[in-house]
């Protein structure tokens, strides 16, 4: 799958004047810009905090700060990777800060899913236990690679890791994630 | 790792993941968050919960009672002072005690003298 960007070639040049209107401080312009990347946005936040509350949250403070920084940003960059670099800044903070909270109530604390369409298969209940068992980073690596799509290079841009670092988080990932759950009857 | 390496349980896994991290669909959660993040944007990220209802007035009981301290403070010192002038003035213009006074305050009392005249014989 390409790099996240809701707008493709043609649009780009029309993402291009709507940033520049909303740096020129247009609300309207800020808003178009909300519902383009709104969606891609809350999936790069998902993929590194625990819950979709949080996902919310963190996507929330994340326009604020693009919308504080949005003088700085240069029109002629891809706004999407900009302002996914923020959004996963922001999500990393709130995991930071959960962290911190919620040091004592881990694991009880844990990844209420938004929905699961399909709660019975024992994998996908132990699938929620055994993510918390992989790092806030190899979580978000193998979400970006295996549920959005990402490509290492565009996960290290995102997170501001190596991309050689992605491709270890993914294997490391991966692996905790095959061995936590070899021993589940298949849902299928 | 490549997809032909993968076994039928990474491919499960894979497939768990996406529903788990399965974004929402309906158009209106959308528009909904759409308006809550320009919300958000609007009033800066302030927060708007009771506490910060608390914490605007907070600002305002904080001065009102800095101002109550120093006018407290005021009053209780001027209080002092006045106490204070009042108790030289009084020490200054009072008149000498008379002599018939200071010889009863010296004097011993009754029970006192009946003890040195039993004492005494």
């Amino acid at each position: 799958m390409s790099m996240p960007a809701p707008v493709d070639g043609s649009g780009a040049a029309t993402e291009r004047a709507i940033v520049i209107a909303a740096q020129q401080g247009s609300d309207d312009a800020f808003a178009a810009l909300v519902r383009i990347h709104q969606r891609r946005a809350y999936s790069v936040v998902r993929a590194i905090v625990l819950s979709h509350e949080d996902a919310e949250d963190a996507v929330q403070e994340g326009f604020l700060h693009a919308h504080r920084a949005l003088d700085r940003f240069r029109p002629d960059q891809p706004f999407g990777a900009w302002l996914y670099r923020i959004m996963a800044n922001a999500a990393l903070d709130l995991v930071r800060r959960r962290k911190v909270r919620d040091a004592d109530e881990l694991p009880d604390n844990i990844a209420i899913p938004f929905r699961d369409p399909a709660e019975s298969g024992e994998l996908r209940e132990r699938l929620q236990e055994a993510l918390t068992h992989l790092t806030t980073r190899q979580r978000s690596v193998i979400v970006l690679h295996d549920v959005e799509g990402f490509t290492h290079g565009e996960i290290g841009r995102t997170l501001g890791i190596p991309e050689g670092t992605a491709r270890s988080d993914l294997h490391h990932a991966r692996a905790t994630l095959r061995r936590l759950l070899q021993n589940i009857r298949s849902s299928s | 790792m490549t997809h032909n390496r993968w076994t039928p349980r990474d491919v499960e896994i894979t497939g768990a993941l996406r529903a788990h991290y399965a974004a929402p669909t309906d158009e209106s959660y959308w528009n909904a968050l759409e308006a809550r993040i320009l919300a958000h944007v609007a009033r800066g990220g302030e927060v708007t919960g009771w506490w910060s209802a608390l914490a605007e007035m907070s600002r305002p009981a904080l001065a009102a009672a800095a101002i109550l301290i120093v006018v407290a403070g005021a009053a209780v010192m001027h209080s002092r002072q006045l106490e204070a002038r009042n108790a030289y003035d009084s020490v200054i213009s009072a008149a000498p005690p008379s002599v018939e006074t200071a010889a009863r305050t010296s004097s011993l009392g009754d029970g006192d003298a009946a003890i040195n005249y039993m004492l005494s014989r």
